[in-house]
């Protein structure tokens, strides 16, 4: 409950955000997409705090990022269900070798 | 009560559609009903709203700053062509029970006429721009997706992709127009636009006005768009008659009707509309006697015919025009549900393996001649009556060329529609035969459809009143029943016009005699058959389409890195473009 | 200057979740990020939301992905990245910097202004976003069961295609192009 500056949290913000985009760009394996998911993710739940904590709204930033928790927990859910099909029947976790969707 | 009436309008196809697509053909009772309780139940909805119109807003639905308010209004222009869709489309849908008897898929079938009848609704009544245009996308995507119906027929297909990419082109138009109506005015109603139409710069409203020109030439089948529709023919005929002469081909008449106020100040607009008009009533009048296919020459013929409504309202003659599109949905969808039930029964659609059909099938004859009689425009049937006062409009215009040219247009009507008429009916049978008459279903529709067109001309008294005392800026001065009955059978120009269609019929009786003409004219048979040089034209714009949509695809590699590349790489424009041009 | 170091450590994480070679150990990896950012939030003030990041982020879903990778199996997968590695770079650094210079320039933190207590705000103010979230647990639950039932759905036979018997596909053809016509 100090009111330091919030620079170094927004530092973080970008840092992690840049993390996770930089691992969506390069991994090729599925389950270490839904990893990268899950940081871009940390990284919008720190900047919606952070958002309420500057403009002493703490509260609202609060709820609102536990309904981001929730919804991110479901894509993370899903996805890795979707993943463990995805083992079972094409017998690779390769984001590159799942490309059948082509133009 | 007059929202309630509108939404059901809009709403009752809609869920009709719904039901229809999940009972499927294996619940063919309750996918039949369903068709005909909604269809019959949007019919009456519409023409309750006939009753309850007015000129403001009934429905109202804000949708936030970027979207305006969805709104809708039930103006004369509106409902009367509400319920031209709405009614008809029942016809079509009770017609094609038994037409469609035997065929499968028709969950699919059924949904998508259903939704088609909704959307066309929503679109004559929607007051937004941007609506309008939604509506009009919806009605192309039915349009397409009814023409390829048989979607193992690769000419149906051909057809309906054609279709799909000239009027979608065409629309293309219209976005322009409504993204630059909105930035000009603020805001994507259309009444407002018309008020503040005066205050537009030059350059801009032209602009408007010739997009609007060009999709609305697309949509109606006009020069230099027309090739899709003698294509979209393959569509089963209870599709032809709603989509392609009663309703979707009407929207492009429709938004030139309801813009012309605002267009019809700029210079060389109201001209270039003349000049689309009458070259497509002409072109077409005069394909469609050098085909066999009698599909094909009723669609030749609504071209033909939606030449003069267009060249109308290119006269200032907003009323002649929509009386008129009156007539000819109901004529028209005539001819194509009689010829429906001549296909049906004989098995071909060539005009040269028909003939003397009179005999054995005399009810589908009778509706036809009627629809025929209209068509050619001879007294009595309602045809007659909306053709002489568009003409006797391009008279007072002043543009005595585009009156000659109509005249002529008149007459080739008249020399096809008989042609078309006699080939099927009259004469001796091309082949030995089992036919029989129309079943009961079809004539239903016929029937109904031969009593509007022998009456609907009485309607013109409350017709014109019913426009002019709701729209407001059109300033139409309305005429009672018997004073059009009165002004055109003394009017001059009328006799002319009887004169030449007289002429035209006695060109078919006489055509023993005058066997040189054709001979002659068959050495250009080229020139008709490549439709005077658009049909190349528009392959080549088909082509060209698809070619770029195959050279595009191949931006999609499936890989997903490089579709988060693309997400990245979008995000940093857009990111980039607030920063520099941002507040 | 806590919040610096937690930001620093929480980046670190990150990217060892990144590069670490093993599944495994990028979810460990992760469960750490998971317990600095929910240390951050304390810090900041919002200690409920602070425990659910802790329980669900570091708990909950570290268990989910340790229990997939064992089904799954932790095979190393090919590393070569398919975009180039560069480009990567460029565009992940371009649009956090974009971003950033959005974002930073909001640094100054204002006293705490007298509000409701979260609970209120939760079920009060956000009420709305408590249903969307039960239908999104319930929409998922059903998801993953339906994905991980056992055996092979039947292929459902494609509305747009027609499948009949070959014999009786002849016959219907013959019909259908004499009434087409």
């Amino acid at each position: 409950m100090t009111s330091e500056p919030l620079t170094y949290v927004l530092v973080g913000v970008i840092g992690l955000f840049g993390v996770g985009l930089y691992a969506l760009l390069t991994v090729r394996n599925l389950i270490k997409v839904i990893v990268a998911l899950q940081i871009l993710a940390k990284s919008a739940l720190l900047a919606l705090v952070a958002a309420g904590y500057a403009g002493g709204v703490v509260q609202v930033g609060q709820s609102i990022a536990v309904t981001l928790i929730v919804a991110d927990t479901i894509v993370a859910v899903v996805g890795l269900a979707l993943a463990v099909q995805i083992r079972r029947r094409m017998g690779t976790l390769d984001v590159g070798e799942l490309s059948s969707l082509r133009g | 009560m007059t929202a309630i009436l509108l939404a059901l309008t809009i709403g009752l196809p809609w869920v009709g559609g719904l039901i229809a697509w999940w009972a499927g053909d294996r619940r063919r009772r309750m996918l039949l009903g369903s068709a005909a309780v909604f269809s019959v139940a949007g019919g009456l909805a519409s023409i309750g709203l006939v009753l309850n119109s007015g000129s403001s807003v009934v429905i109202r639905i804000a949708l936030g700053g970027a979207f305006g308010d969805l709104t809708f209004v039930p103006d004369g222009l509106g409902v009367f062509l509400a319920a031209v869709a709405n009614v008809v489309g029942c016809l079509a849908v009770i017609f094609s029970f038994d037409y469609m008897r035997h065929e499968r898929q028709l969950g699919r079938y059924y949904a998508l006429v259903l939704l088609f009848i909704g959307a066309m609704s929503g679109l004559v009544l929607t007051g937004s721009l941007l609506f309008l245009f939604f509506f009009w996308e919806i009605t192309a995507f039915c349009s397409y997706a009814l023409i390829s119906f048989h979607n193992d027929d690769p000419k149906a297909v051909a057809g309906g992709v054609k279709a799909l990419i000239i009027t979608s082109l065409g629309g293309v138009g219209l976005l322009a127009a409504s993204l630059a109506i909105h930035a000009n005015t603020g805001s994507y109603d259309i009444d407002v636009f018309l008020t503040q139409a005066g205050s537009l710069a030059p350059a801009t409203l032209a602009l408007i006005a010739f997009g609007v020109l060009a999709a609305a030439a697309a949509k109606s089948a006009q020069v230099p768009f027309h090739t899709w529709l003698p294509d979209a023919m393959e569509a089963p005929t209870p599709i032809s008659a709603l989509i392609h002469a009663a309703t979707m081909v009407n929207a492009g008449v429709y938004v030139l009707a309801r813009f012309f106020p605002a267009f019809s100040p700029v210079p060389g607009w109201q001209t270039s509309v003349v000049i689309v008009g009458l070259v497509s009533a002409l072109l077409a009048g005069i394909l469609a006697l050098a085909v066999s296919d009698i599909k094909r020459v009723l669609a030749y013929s609504t071209i033909s015919q939606l030449g003069y409504m267009v060249a109308a309202i290119g006269f200032g003659a907003v009323l002649a025009s929509q009386f008129h599109l009156l007539s000819h949905a109901l004529f028209k969808a005539l001819l194509f549900l009689g010829a429906g039930a001549v296909i049906h029964s004989v098995g071909t659609r060539d005009m040269r393996q028909m003939g003397g059909l009179r005999r054995e099938m005399p009810f589908v004859r009778w509706t036809f001649l009627i629809g025929a009689l209209a068509l050619a425009g001879l007294p009595i049937v309602n045809g007659f009556w909306s053709k002489e006062a568009i003409l006797e409009a391009g008279l007072e215009a002043g543009l005595l060329w585009a009156y000659l040219g109509l005249l002529l247009g008149a007459g080739l009507t008249a020399l096809y529609t008989f042609r078309a008429y006699w080939m099927v009916f009259e004469g001796a049978a091309a082949t030995p035969r089992e036919v029989h008459d129309a079943p009961s279903a079809m004539r239903i529709s016929l029937l109904l459809l031969a009593i509007g067109c022998l009456t609907s001309w009485l309607l013109a008294g409350p017709f014109g009143r019913l426009l002019a005392l709701t729209l407001p800026f059109h300033a139409l001065h309305p005429v009672t029943t018997l004073e059009l009955v009165v002004d055109v059978v003394s009017h001059p120009s009328t006799a002319l016009a009887l004169f030449v269609v007289f002429a035209g019929l006695a060109c078919w009786v006489l055509r023993a005699r005058l066997a040189r003409i054709p001979a002659v004219l068959a050495r250009a048979g080229f020139l008709t058959s490549s439709d005077f040089g658009f049909e190349p034209l528009n392959k080549l714009v088909v082509r060209l389409t698809n070619g770029a949509a195959s050279w595009l695809g191949r931006t999609q590699t499936g890989q997903l890195n490089w579709n988060i590349a693309g997400i990245a790489g979008g995000l940093s424009l857009v990111l980039a473009v607030i920063l520099i041009w941002g507040s | 200057m806590i919040q610096l170091l937690l930001a620093v450590a929480a980046i670190g994480c990150a990217v060892q979740a990144v590069r670490s070679g093993r599944l495994l150990g990028s979810a460990l990896w992760l469960a750490g990020v998971s317990a600095i950012v929910a240390l951050s939030f304390f810090l900041m003030g919002a200690p409920q939301v602070a425990v659910i990041e802790l329980s669900v982020g570091a708990g909950l879903v570290t268990v989910l992905f340790v229990f997939s990778i064992g089904i799954a199996g932790d095979e190393p997968v090919e590393t070569q990245s398919i975009v180039p590695r560069l480009v990567g770079i460029v565009l992940s650094l371009a649009a956090s910097a974009l971003a950033a210079l959005f974002v930073l320039p909001v640094a100054v933190a204002r006293a705490p202004t007298a509000e409701p207590a979260f609970s209120d705000v939760l079920w009060g103010g956000r009420g709305l976003d408590v249903l969307l979230q039960l239908v999104l647990i319930f929409s998922g639950v059903l998801g993953v069961l339906s994905l991980l039932t056992e055996g092979e759905a039947p292929a459902h036979p494609s509305i747009m295609v027609r499948e009949v018997p070959k014999e009786l596909a002849e016959l219907t053809e013959l019909s259908l192009e004499e009434e087409r016509r």
